[in-house]
Parts: C-alpha cells; structure tokens; sequence
C-alpha cells in the first residue's frame, strides 16, 4: 500500500496527510495514532487499577499516572 | 476552494449517516455505561453512578469467562478461516472441471442468514434426529450430545462458522491473487525457487494488505457473533459457549440492567479495536523496519 500523501498527490483540494514520525512505539505514527493509543492505555490502565489496586491505593493516583502516560505517548510516542 | 466545498457536500451525505447511525449511539452507550438503570427494576430511573459498572464487570467472572472464551473462538475459527479460504483460493485458480458450478455452490453459504444457519446446524446436531449424531455414531461409535458436552459444543460453534464464512475469505483472496503480476513468479522459478519458498517470499507479501483486511472484518464479526450460536446451543452447556454478545443479551434483555450491559459493550468494542490495533502493528512494524533499513 502506498502512503496516503502518495495515493492523493494529483487530486485537487487534498490538504497535506498528518505529519508522521518514529518515536518508542514500534510503528511511525501521526498525532491522532499517539493520542489513539494514549486513550487504550489509559482505559487499560483504569481498569487493571479497579481491579488489582484500588482497595490499596486510590483511583485519583491512577488517572494522574494515566494521563501523564497518555501525554508521553502524544509528546514522545 | 471552490473544490473542497463540492468535495464536502458530496461526502455530507455520509457523514450524515454515519453520524446518526454510527457515532451518536455510540455516544449514547458511553452515556448509558456511566449510570444505573434498569428500567424495570426498583427505582427505573437512569441514575449516575461513575464508574461503578466498569468497576463490577472487573470483578464479574462470568463476564471474564465469556471475553476469555470469546476470544478461544475467534482464534480457531478466523485462523482456520484463513488457512482454508487461502487453500480454496489457490484451487479456484486452476483450471478443472466443473470449476465455475463448485465456485457458485462454495459461495452460497454466504447468503443465507446466520439464524437460518444456527437453526439448520440445530437440526444436523440434534441426538437422535440429526445426521451427524447419526452417522458419528454409527461410522465411529462416537455419541454425539452438544447439550451434555461443552467441548463437542465449542468445536461446532467454531465448524459452523467456519462453514458459513471461508467462502467471504475465498473470495477476497481470490480476488487478491488474480490481480497479482505474473513477473515475480516467472522470474522466481527461473531462479529456481520451490513452492515454499515462491510463498513464502512473494505471494504472502504481496497479498498481505488483503489478508490483513480479511482478518480485521472476520476478526470484528467472531467478536460479536450472537445469532447463529444462540440458535445451535443456546450458549450452553452450562455457560461453555456463551460468548461475549450472548452474555450481554442476557444482561440487557432478560435482565434489563441496561447501564451495566452498555458498559460491557463499550469494553467489547474496546477489545476488537486493542486487538485489531495489535495485529495492525504486528503485521506492518516489521515492514516499516525493513524500508528503513534499506
């Protein structure tokens, strides 16, 4: 498959395709796939805590954990 | 700018629908998981209460038992799936008689309807009426009782899938095979390359977008499959077979715990899109090295 700003080079009024990047995660990815995979760990990272954790310690610690991974991954990913 | 307007209007249509039919249901479970509601309980009113169903469905075994053996299900039947589609493929392109009316008959499962499927699996499954049972017994001395035994259960749920969808995967990877160049392999037998290896290093990469794409649609239906398994074994026996959809019509119908089955739903379709994403990687992060490297 070719990239998407090859398949739309000659197509009039197609703006340029998000700018993509390599980072830690194994693929390039653009800004919406870094926020995309920020939300599934994040929701993975609520639901592990609910079910392992929180009885110890409480869930407010779990969303600042998670939304400073989400944030990593969106900045660094 | 005169182009983009066009191009808008055109695609508004769609959006429309997509946005009615697709995104604000969607937006309208997320609402419903987040409360407790059951309109035919003691208090019917839709009630906020955070995340407490996301929290009781961790907890709820027969909710993990039915993702756990969900994704049992999916496993067998999408890879024999794609193992037999892509062996009917490759006979499909070679001449033999009667090709066209064998093509025509393999392809007829796919238009028939997946309650008529269950519901004529019931029958050929059914001790002491159904063929199968019959023949099991009589040609093996096998007894076969899918409302006695979960494994026999299992196996069929995935055998009946896998006879109602191989022939969408033939089909696709057909299509994906009859479009490929003959060059490559010309030139790969020239060099004396042996099956495996015109396989293994031509035709797998070269129809890897089609199989990816097969993957992900069998991949999303055998996630949430309900009918046709609801008619053959009614998710028994026992819970053996009650996949993740069957359990989330007991809960909201039966039941009527309607903000506790919408947050099922959401973690279901959350499921499918970490599942699809992972196989996405999987299949393109080594690509994507290799053009680095290069």
């Amino acid at each position: 498959m070719e990239h998407r700003s090859d398949l739309d080079e000659d197509v009039p009024g197609t703006g340029p395709a998000p700018q993509e990047r390599r980072g830690f995660l194994p693929i390039r990815t653009n800004w919406f796939d870094r926020l995309f995979v920020g939300i599934y760990l994040f929701v993975a990272l609520e639901l592990f805590w609910m079910r392992f954790l929180e009885q110890s310690i409480p869930l407010t610690v779990c969303h600042v954990l998670a939304i400073a991974l989400t944030a990593l991954i969106v900045w660094r990913g | 700018m005169r182009s983009n307007t066009v191009g808008w209007l055109m695609l508004a249509p769609t959006i429309a629908i997509l946005g009615i039919f697709g995104i604000l249901p969607f937006i309208y479970v997320l609402y419903v998981a987040f409360h407790q509601w059951n309109p035919f309980g003691a208090n019917p009113d839709m009630v906020y209460n955070g995340a407490n169903n996301f929290r009781r469905l961790v907890f709820d075994g027969e909710f993990l038992f039915s993702i756990g053996v969900t994704i049992k299900f999916a496993f067998f039947a999408v890879l024999s799936e794609i193992a037999l589609g892509y062996l009917l493929a490759q006979l499909f392109m070679r001449e033999f008689p009667g090709r066209g009316l064998f093509r025509t008959i393999h392809t007829l499962p796919l238009i028939v309807a997946p309650i008529v499927v269950g519901s004529v699996w019931r029958l050929m499954t059914t001790p002491s009426i159904g063929i199968i049972p019959y023949f099991l017994k009589s040609w093996f001395g096998y007894d076969l009782n899918i409302g006695r035994d979960a494994g026999a259960a299992f196996t069929l749920t995935v055998l009946m899938d896998i006879w109602h969808w191989t022939p969408l995967v033939t089909l696709t990877l057909l299509a994906a095979l009859l479009s490929l160049p003959k060059e490559p392999f010309e030139q790969a037998q020239i060099d004396g390359a042996n099956r495996w290896q015109i396989f293994w290093h031509i035709t797998l990469p070269m129809i890897r977008p089609a199989i990816l794409a097969t993957v992900f649609i069998r991949l999303m239906d055998a996630l949430r499959t309900v009918d046709e398994v609801w008619m053959l074994t009614s998710g028994g026996p026992g819970a053996a077979t009650r996949y993740v959809g069957l359990h989330i019509w007991k809960i909201v119908f039966p039941k009527t715990d309607y903000g506790y089955g919408a947050a099922i739903s959401v973690i279901v379709l959350y499921l499918t899109l970490v599942m699809c994403w992972l196989l996405y990687v999987a299949l393109v992060a080594p690509r994507q090295k290799k053009q680095e490297a290069e």
